[in-house]
């Protein structure tokens, strides 16, 4: 083969590779943060309610033309291994609300369709969902990205948009977006200090803290704060408590390599870890500094993937944060035990290995109780008076109990994270002491 | 200056596990001039497998090596059969092996779904093991990852470099036709290699499995790494394929420990672009069969 040929397929590779890498991630997640845009233009046939009745609570079988709701998710890309919790989820959901005689007693369809994990796609799909599908209803995807980008074109329609676990809560300011993932509209100041409130209650306070850091967008408002501001974050408020910050790295989202982390870690060997991380980043991470025979005394990990930490040799004692865990107090309502039941054996079903409920599982069912209420509420599916409803009444939720809608807290309701830990090979809310698993506490140190 | 020697260290031997997951598309491309993305589908299958296998019989995951390696060393036949049937050129072949590439990444969902995967600690020893010499720790997986790469570099040097079949490899690569009029059997010998890169991703589809979490949409973050460790190494180049991974691994570990874990993929990209521009050839030329 000639020079010229052979550098022209070394270009197209190069291309190629710096293209898909560019793309790629580690499953961890990748972000954009553009905001909705505020123009909003009438929906081209909001109110379908032709055929439905003004009933609520249907008991009988349903009836009429199916109520057909769409939405996106994250079927494939590195959204993908959390997606599928929510398409499991969204299936018993629709599943069972049939079984209860439908949605304002006609049955429901849910037209998912593959986001790829790219904001843009998920864009383009909630355009041809609404303008050429012409569905009823619209739920949001998963991943921040395409959740931003999806609300930006509900709102263009005037669609009500209940969505899972959005994490850049100060950039939607459409009123009718609805987060099922409460945390405040300050995550940033609530979620850290609700951390080292949970370590301070072992009676032990850390003096020094270390911070490693994933780029994703999400993670970075919970550690420095909303750019462009200084308000808020982990490293500000570790600071207003007198701990000393003795280490701040962050890393890439598509991180192949994480032992010169682990090393630096070691080195700076702070007395608390704050792992600013998503999915398998914090399993990483621990492998990565037991391979170099190095144990932090206490970790936190932001938005982990359970199961694979539960798996991991030394992830024992690491907290994170949760929205609902699968013992009491959570479980003390008969309906949840039953609803988390159907939930583990649909995962189990899909072929997902931790298949117990918590922080994504229980956001899901969530959203789409929203998206229900509102319907039910309004009686009638247009689109303006459910969302009016939602703010009027807010939402009665099976994980979560009573939520309300503030529009200027952007409807994040209050942060409702509870602290849990691994102790003894499974994961407990270990704080507040209310929400606390029996006979469990935060455990620091840890060695 | 533990720490940079620390990174360093295990910069060296992640560099052994880029080699081992780099030789399959060097060898193939440089010897067989197929571009073969299928190779890291093939690699993450592996990781699959030794995962699947190693929950299942509740074994030793590296036992299982003795399962993927001689069947991904058929898969890699059967590839290059498919190749040959369907004629398929250096640019047909990006394209063919990209979609095969989807479509391996598809099944891998579907069978074991998006969800991440990871052996558990009792039945994996060597997940976060390590052997500490003078403070500075080597990491089990990456260390087994580099001996094993080490191992294959060196034979497979000599292979291509002393043997018959070596010399055929190489005449295949420089002029198939030339080859074949003088009586080598050319359907063979790129069978037999397309086999070998199988093998090697199947080998490094077990340290995968070993080290970390998998998932389906894992496959796609090697892109980078591997190709830049393939046009540095040289194509067909198995030494070539290791320095290059070692240069790619110490340079990508210092840089993070020095300025910080956002400049590793900086350093993994300009290196790749220095080579594209200074050395397209590769770093050791004279060892290449391309």
């Amino acid at each position: 083969m000639n020079k010229i040929k052979r550098w022209r397929y070394l270009a197209i590779v190069s291309v190629l590779a710096l293209l898909v890498a560019a793309c790629g991630g580690d499953g961890e997640g990748s972000d954009t943060t553009e905001a909705a845009p505020d123009t909003t233009e009438a929906p081209p046939d909001t109110d379908t309610t032709e055929g439905s009745t003004e009933t609520t609570g249907a008991t009988g079988e349903p009836e009429g033309e199916p109520i057909v709701i769409g939405g996106t998710l994250a079927l494939t890309g590195f959204l993908a291994p959390t997606a599928a919790i929510h398409q499991a989820v969204g299936e018993v959901f629709v599943e069972r609300i049939n079984e209860q005689g439908g949605l304002l007693g006609r049955p429901v369809e849910w037209q998912l369709l593959d986001d790829e994990s790219v904001p843009d796609q998920s864009a383009a799909l909630y355009e041809r969902l609404i303008t050429e599908d012409e569905v009823d209803l619209v739920i949001g995807p998963y991943g921040t990205g395409n959740i931003t980008a999806g609300m930006a074109v509900a709102e263009r329609y005037g669609y009500v948009f209940p969505h899972h676990t959005a994490s850049l809560t100060y950039a939607y300011n459409y009123a009718c977006h609805f987060s099922s993932w409460s945390t405040g509209l300050h995550p940033n100041i609530t979620n850290p200090n609700l951390v080292y409130d949970a370590i301070e209650s072992s009676g032990n306070t850390p003096e020094t803290i270390g911070f490693v850091i994933n780029e994703f967008p999400g993670t970075m408002f919970i550690a420095y704060g909303e750019p462009g501001t200084d308000e808020g974050g982990a490293v500000t408020e570790a600071e207003n408590r007198g701990y000393e910050v003795v280490l701040d790295l962050t890393f890439p989202t598509a991180i192949t390599d994480w032992a010169p982390i682990a090393a630096q870690v070691a080195d700076a060997d702070p007395d608390f870890l704050y792992i600013g991380g998503l999915g398998v980043n914090a399993s990483s991470l621990i492998t990565a500094m037991n391979a170099i025979d190095y144990s932090p005394r206490g970790m936190f990990t932001q938005w982990p993937a359970p199961g694979p930490l539960l798996e991991t040799e030394g992830a024992d004692g690491i907290m994170s944060v949760t929205i609902f865990e699968e013992h009491p107090p959570f479980t003390d309502d008969p309906e949840a035990v039953e609803v988390a039941a159907l939930i583990n054996e649909a995962l189990a079903e899909a072929g997902i290995p931790y298949t117990k409920v918590e922080t994504q599982a229980a956001a899901s069912w969530t959203a789409w109780e929203y998206l229900q209420q509102a319907a039910e509420g309004a009686g009638s599916l247009d689109q303006q008076a459910m969302c009016d409803y939602l703010l009027e009444n807010g939402a009665q939720t099976l994980f979560h109990g009573d939520i309300e809608f503030f529009p200027d807290e952007q409807n994040y309701y209050v942060d409702l994270s509870k602290v849990k830990q691994i102790q003894d090979d499974d994961w407990f809310v270990v704080y507040p002491e209310e929400f606390a698993a029996p006979d469990r506490s935060v455990t620091y140190p840890l060695n | 200056m533990d720490l940079l020697v620390q990174g360093i260290v295990t910069g060296v031997l992640i560099g052994g596990l880029y080699a081992l997951m780099s030789l399959g598309i060097s060898l193939s491309w440089g010897a067989l001039k197929i571009i073969n993305l299928a190779h890291f589908s093939f690699i993450l299958l592996s990781a699959y497998l030794v995962y699947q296998l190693t929950v299942t019989f509740e074994v030793d995951p590296l036992l299982m090596t003795l399962v993927v390696v001689p069947a991904f060393f058929v898969v890699g036949v059967l590839t290059q059969m498919f190749f040959h049937w369907a004629k398929v050129d250096e640019f047909k072949s990006l394209i063919i092996t990209f979609g095969i590439f989807i479509i391996l990444q598809s099944l891998t969902q579907t069978i074991w779904s998006a969800d991440f995967r990871r052996i558990s600690s009792d039945l994996n020893v060597y997940g976060s093991g390590s052997i500490i010499i003078g403070g500075i720790a080597l990491p089990t997986p990456v260390l087994l990852a580099f001996i094993v790469a080490l191992a294959i570099a060196v034979v497979m040097s000599f292979v291509l470099g002393r043997t018959y079949f070596g010399k055929a490899v190489r005449a295949v690569a420089q002029d198939p036709e030339m080859a074949r009029a003088y009586g080598v059997d050319t359907r063979r010998v790129a069978v037999i290699l397309s086999g070998l890169s199988g093998a090697f991703s199947a080998m490094a589809g077990v340290f995968i499995a070993i080290g970390q979490a998998i998932f389906p949409g894992l496959a796609v973050s090697w892109f980078g790494v591997v190709f830049s460790v393939v046009i540095l190494g040289g194509l067909g180049n198995t030494v070539g394929a290791l320095t290059a991974g070692v240069i790619v691994g110490v340079a990508a570990g210092a840089a993070a420990v020095t300025w910080g874990p956002l400049a590793a993929p900086l350093v993994t990209f300009v290196i790749l672009i220095a080579a594209l521009l200074f050395r397209p050839e590769g770093l050791l030329t004279s060892r290449s069969v391309a």
